[in-house]
Order: structure tokens, then C-alpha cells, then sequence
């Protein structure tokens, strides 16, 4: 059962897309924040992170890098599940390299059919 | 209205649109997870109060701009113990939801202010909202409703665990609101809106918002003074 490392700040939607994942037969522990991430990894570490860019106190970004410094987690996919729209989402392509983006979601636009799907093609890649 | 309100509004309104996708988000999402998982039991309560809180985000809003195109306000006696206790009913519920406590603090008895009951309300419920919707993992879970006497008049205001929030943090977020997706990050993980329309509230009445402390909590407060009126009596 893959797992799933969710970071979302806001505490309904958080609720919300656990449901929906664990539905779909994922393992997922929920963070509300970068600091509660990094103590989610040290207790288990994911197959995957879905990250909200738009943290309270911390930047997504930065957790990004501060996230890919620990080298227990260099590998481990990262998809972006953000409020902050692709226009102004400047992501370059060795960003995403070097950062192990996988993939990028516009949460207004991404049903949970949708995120599911996408994390799926993420953890189980063809 | 002048052009400096004019634009105060805009991005105001710029603020309001971006804060309310996320009430918007829960319901659809909310909605799709029911019929996911073939729930009959779609969480209503969560629904009605979440949009509930997205239309009182628009009506403060609103009221913002009709105070802001008064030519001057009129002003009455307040009771500032009686507006803080009404305003810690309407957060309870979503109080409950973030697993914080909303607490109440005076101490003694108050006379009167000057203020408009409506706007004050309004406002610091809208500041309740923005702060409780920040509260991540921590021990200190609560929002502290609180006024006490200064040298200049009663301060009364919200308050909770955001060490981060400074006089130069408040300044820059002013300066930046409806043109940032993210005005106040060490408040809201969206526009931060309530916060905003909340300042906009207390302004045309000579209280703006001031980043304050209650017992080592920073929170964000208005200077309202006396009622002359009652003083008299």
C-alpha cells in the first residue's frame, strides 16, 4: 500500500483529500505544516509527497530545498497540489530536476478523481 | 469615494476573490468525496458552515465599502465585552473543527466605547476566522479574545500564537494585499482577506488595526476610546 505524506494547511481540504486517498487505498498521514512534514519522514519515510506550496509561516519552495537536503529523501517524487496557479509558478525545468518534482496541480482545477489518478501514475510509473 | 480608497477597494475585492476559493473548494471537494465513496451522510454542517463563513467573508466585505463611502460615520455607545462575547459564539464552531479553544479575557468592567457595533463585530470575528484557519500542529491552540485599559483608550483585539507576526510584518502585508496571493503567510496560507477586510472595517472610525500583545500572544487590535456620553452620566 503506497504512502502517502500529504501537506496541507488548510485543516478541512486536508481531511477531504485524506479520505479520498486512503479510499483509494493509500496510506496517507497528513502534515499542516513544513515542521510537522519533516517529523512525519523521521517517523516513517512516504513514497510520495503531495505538497501544498502555500504554507503557513514557510514557504513551499524553500521546504522543497530544505526537504531535498536530508539525503534519505533525494529520491522521493514530489507532486505539487498548490493553490498558486501556473502563471505564476516559476518552475523551471532544472528546478524540477533538481527539486524531483514529478508532476504540478492546480487545486481548483484537480478533482480528487484526478489527484488520485496522478499520484498513482507517480508512485506505480509504467 | 477618493482614488486612494478607490484602489484600496480593488485590491480589497482582488483579496476577497482569491480567499473565497477556498470555501468554494471545500464544498465541491466535499461534495465529490460523498459521491466517492457512495457516503450517505455528506457532512452538512461542515458545508452550511463553511459557506456560511465565505458569505459573511462577502458581507464584511460590502460593509466595508458602504462605511468607506460615508462621508462620516455615525458612531454609538458599545458595549466592547458584549461585542468580544458575541463574537466567541459565532467562532466556536469552527473553534471545534481546529481543535482551539476561544477564550475571553477582561479585566474588570469596561465602560462604553465609541464605535459601530456592526463593523466591530464583523471585524473581529473575520480576524477569529483568519487566525483559527492559521493554527497548525503546537501545543498553544488558542484564540484569545481580549481588551485591557492603555494610556490612549481600551484596546481590544484577537490574539494566538503567530510569533511571526511583527509591526514590519502587518506594514508589508498592508502594502501588498489583493496584489499577493500570499499577503500574510505567518497568518493565512491564502490571501489572508479577513484580515484585510477587517482593518478596512475599523479604519473610517479612527481604529485601525495595530499589531499587539496579550500575554505573550501577538495578535491584531484596535484603540477605541470612551463614550463621553456615558462618562457623564
Amino acid at each position: 500500500m503506497p504512502k502517502v505524506l500529504l501537506i496541507e494547511p488548510d485543516v478541512v481540504l486536508a481531511k477531504t483529500y485524506k479520505a479520498a486517498l486512503e479510499h483509494a487505498g493509500h496510506d496517507v498521514v497528513a502534515a499542516r505544516s513544513a515542521q510537522g512534514a519533516v517529523h512525519a519522514c523521521d517517523d516513517a519515510a512516504p513514497d510520495v509527497v503531495v505538497l501544498e506550496l502555500q504554507l503557513v509561516r514557510h514557504n513551499g519552495i524553500e521546504f522543497l530545498h530544505e526537504f531535498r537536503s536530508y539525503p534519505e529523501w533525494q529520491n522521493i517524487p514530489i507532486v505539487l497540489h498548490t493553490m498558486t496557479p501556473p502563471s505564476s509558478l516559476h518552475l523551471s525545468t532544472d528546478m524540477t530536476e533538481q527539486l524531483g518534482v514529478a508532476d504540478y496541480l492546480y487545486k481548483p482545477s484537480t478533482s480528487l478523481q484526478k489527484l488520485i489518478r496522478r499520484i498513482n501514475g507517480v508512485v506505480t510509473p509504467a | 469615494m477618493t482614488a486612494t480608497n478607490a484602489v484600496s477597494q480593488e485590491r480589497l475585492l482582488r483579496a476577497l476573490a482569491e480567499q473565497l476559493k477556498l470555501p468554494l473548494l471545500h464544498i465541491a471537494r466535499q461534495a465529490e468525496l460523498a459521491a466517492m465513496t457512495g457516503s450517505t451522510s455528506v457532512p452538512n454542517t461542515t458545508i452550511t458552515q463553511t459557506a456560511s463563513m465565505a458569505l459573511q467573508l462577502i458581507d464584511g466585505y460590502l460593509l466595508s465599502t458602504d462605511l468607506h463611502a460615508q462621508q462620516s460615520l455615525h458612531l454609538e455607545p458599545v458595549s466592547i465585552s458584549s461585542v468580544l462575547h458575541d463574537t466567541a459564539q459565532r467562532l466556536q464552531f469552527l473553534a471545534r473543527q481546529y481543535n482551539c479553544e476561544v477564550e475571553i479575557h477582561l479585566a474588570g468592567k469596561y465602560e462604553p466605547v465609541m464605535g459601530h457595533r456592526e463593523s466591530l463585530e464583523t471585524a473581529f470575528t473575520m480576524l477569529g476566522y483568519s487566525f483559527i484557519e492559521s493554527i497548525t500542529e503546537g501545543k498553544d491552540r488558542r484564540l484569545v479574545l481580549a481588551a485591557h485599559r492603555s494610556g490612549k483608550g481600551l484596546v481590544a483585539g484577537v490574539f494566538g500564537n503567530h510569533p511571526g507576526l511583527t509591526a514590519d510584518m502587518y506594514r508589508r502585508a498592508r502594502a501588498l494585499y489583493g496584489n499577493s496571493r500570499q499577503a500574510l503567510p505567518t497568518v493565512s496560507p491564502a490571501s489572508g482577506a479577513g484580515v484585510f477586510i477587517a482593518d478596512s472595517l475599523l479604519a473610517p472610525s479612527g481604529s485601525p488595526l495595530r499589531v499587539a500583545r496579550h500575554q505573550k500572544l501577538n495578535g491584531l487590535a484596535a484603540t477605541l476610546f470612551p463614550s463621553q456620553q456615558m462618562q457623564l452620566v
